[in-house]
């Protein structure tokens, strides 16, 4: 028997008792879903850099248990107010009705928690294997979540917002969530993540579009500076569906959010775009898969990251063509603006192409602000702080851009200018 | 209003400028001309505070006080302005944004009101006009894909917007055509005024047919070699730069 982390053995000797707790206790198919969970996990263990996806982004400090500790003075609150008529709220992991407006509800719309389907006995699994161990403890520890279904050819016109609310806690927080999109249903989701002291979320994602669907996805990751926050969201997207995520992370000591997305149709789209804003000593890492299994279909990715004092960020993308998956169009784009000599990018593009007949296309760039552009700002009056902020709002200008949504292209664009904000304030 | 003593600068080590005198009085315009690498954008830069062009002994003093111990932004906004040779490309910042964003930090400087958009909307619209600038460049983020000669206009358009007290003109007739060089002179002459002065660099004579300087003086290799009025110029038009260098 291997020696398992700190943190690792914690959740092996709480299982027994979480058991007995969590939703779905009892039922005998969860009750083994969970114990298959728990088993991967006791052989894998946390991620560690000796796994090729996890080599830059380390775990350690997590697993030991040491950052975990709830009984340190934890960091502030974070929140972020959007003006939402439908929103579904989860405090410390579970759903609460009272905070929720899920009372009126456009028909086709169904909005419910994980928790009320695993105690009717619902299953929701996710693959697992070693190289997943989180999956796995989600599946072994899965306490609530999201699940949301549009009928078909519903489009809902208005946002729907999830609010995840942490607060300090020794256990994590393991959601597990589903959007399905039945045939033409459109609908947007914006999920925010925030909260307050020591935590470690753990959401796991998945995304059904059929044919024709279309799933504006947002995120906004605010979690509180001392939280850990590794996500994982897998979609599946039809013919003629359009996937499109942008994620904006600005909270969390350690990020993961890792997204997977199977083109599956002809004429179908996966966009996945980001913008994360990282200071102090953040990391934050965005790990995307996007395999192409037909032909004749997209896929788009803009991420840009600015990194100030000694914050480090990791993109790593892979583009994956099968065989057969001919005219298919796939462009991949990762920049980072560096504002401290001490702030680090690490910059993985991957392609894996199987199909003669694509166009391909990645991009990576690092760099620092323009110092000659800065110059010439300072030398019409505006202060070198604020030519600084402007050119850092220039560089995210395009990415942000790619919202279609305009409330929450707002929105987003309020929560980095908010971040800039804080940053030129320390400056000054 | 300005008074340049014997000036020494460095850039990378280099010692460039070797010892400028220079006193430019309210009013005046002087031109400076020189060979290439003589240090006239070098004298340029340090005046408007450049990093790495490092001042190593002498003085300037501006309007009474010190300059040389102003921030860039501080200098700008006291009515310092320099004119690029080479205006920079900023993609992501729309002119009115920059225009309108330069314009309140003076104000706000000089202890003024800051404009509102329709108020600054206002003013940029006279001037473009007086200036025959097309306003659909300010929806345009600065520079970027701007012609040369549009390059130019804008700076001539900051420079209206702004009304510096001191203009230093870098080679601005570098790379223009006869037209863009009158419309560049004009809006330099529009705010020629017994309050203002200016500072004209440039390789060739031909500028100075438009914007007529009251002193020339002649650069070479980090020093005033020559002075004289707007006829030495016509002379080094003729005669060229090879007799000042052997001097």
């Amino acid at each position: 028997m291997n020696t398992l982390t700190a943190l690792a053995q914690t959740y092996v000797d709480r299982f027994e008792t979480a058991l007995v707790t969590l939703p779905g206790k009892g039922d005998r198919n969860i009750t083994t879903l969970r114990k298959s969970g728990l088993e991967i996990f006791r052989k894998a263990d946390f991620p560690h850099k000796k796994i090729e996806d996890w080599r830059f982004t380390n775990l350690s400090e997590f697993s030991k248990g040491i950052a975990n500790d709830t009984t340190a003075p934890g960091a502030e609150a974070t929140s972020a107010n959007f003006d939402a008529a439908m929103e579904i709220v989860f405090v410390d992991g579970s759903f609460s009705k009272v905070l929720s407006k899920l009372d009126n509800l456009p028909d086709g719309l169904s909005v419910t928690s994980f928790a009320d389907e695993l105690g009717k006995g619902a299953v929701l699994s996710l693959n697992e294997d070693e190289d997943r161990a989180l999956v796995a403890l989600n599946t072994a520890f899965m306490q609530d979540g999201f699940c949301i279904h549009v009928t078909e050819s519903t489009a809902v016109d208005i946002p729907l917002i999830i609010r995840f609310k942490n607060t300090a806690s020794n256990t994590g927080r393991h959601l597990r969530n589903r959007i399905i999109l039945s045939e033409n249903a459109k609908l947007t989701v914006l999920e925010i993540h925030e909260g307050s002291g020591r935590y470690f979320s753990n959401p796991m994602t998945t995304v059904a579009l059929s044919e024709g669907a279309e799933l504006n996805h947002y995120k906004l990751q605010k979690e509180s500076t001392d939280a850990y926050h590794l996500a994982l969201t897998e979609a599946e997207i039809l013919q003629n569906a359009k996937y499109n995520n942008f994620s904006l992370s600005i909270g969390a000591k350690l990020s993961r959010n890792e997204l997977n997305t199977s083109v599956l149709g002809a004429d179908a789209e996966s966009q996945l775009n980001g913008a994360y804003l990282m200071r102090g000593k953040q990391h934050c890492d965005t790990t995307t898969v996007t395999e192409h299994k037909v032909p004749n279909n997209t896929s788009k990715q803009i991420y840009k990251g600015v990194l100030d004092d000694r914050a480090k960020g990791v993109f790593q993308g892979k583009i994956h063509i099968h065989p057969d998956a001919q005219q298919v169009s796939g462009d991949q784009l990762s920049k980072a603006l560096l504002l401290s000599d001490f702030a680090e990018v690490v910059c993985k593009p991957e392609l894996e192409i199987y199909a003669d007949d694509v166009k391909c296309s990645h991009g990576a760039t690092s760099g620092e602000l323009d110092e000659v552009a800065l110059f010439y700002m300072e030398s019409r009056g505006i202060s070198k702080e604020q030519a600084r902020m402007m050119l850092i709002e220039a560089f995210l200008a395009d990415v942000l851009e790619e919202i279609t949504d305009e409330p929450i292209k707002d929105f987003f664009s309020e929560q980095a200018a908010d971040w800039l904000a804080e940053v030129a304030d320390r400056n000054e | 209003m300005l008074e340049i003593k014997d000036l020494h600068a460095t850039v990378g080590g280099k010692e460039i400028l070797k010892g400028i005198n220079l006193t430019i009085n309210s009013g005046e315009v002087h031109a400076i001309m020189g060979p290439n690498g003589a240090g006239k954008s070098t004298l340029s830069y340090v005046l408007s505070g450049r990093d790495g062009y490092e001042v190593t002994s002498g003085s300037v003093t501006y309007q009474g006080s010190d300059l040389l111990a102003r921030s860039p932004d501080e200098r700008a906004c006291s009515g310092i302005f320099l004119a690029f040779q080479y205006p920079v490309e900023i993609p992501g910042v729309a002119s009115a944004t920059f225009l309108k964003t330069a314009v309140n930090a003076q104000r706000k400087f000089r202890g003024e009101d800051e404009l509102d958009a329709m108020q600054f909307l206002k003013l940029v619209r006279e001037k473009t006009k007086e200036l025959d600038i097309k306003d659909d460049m300010l929806k345009r983020a600065v520079n970027v894909g701007f012609s040369g000669g549009e390059k130019k206009r804008n700076e001539v358009l900051q420079m209206a917007l702004l009304e510096p007290k001191f203009m230093v003109l870098d080679e601005t007739d570098s790379g223009l055509d006869i037209d863009a060089l009158k419309i560049a002179a004009d809006g330099v002459n529009r705010l020629r005024s017994p309050e203002r002065s200016a500072l004209v660099i440039t390789h060739y004579q031909r500028l100075l047919d438009y914007i007529v300087p009251d002193f020339v003086h002649v650069l070479a290799d980090g020093k005033i070699v020559k002075s004289g009025d707007k006829s030495l110029a016509l002379e080094l038009e003729e005669k060229g730069y090879a007799d000042i260098d052997a001097a």
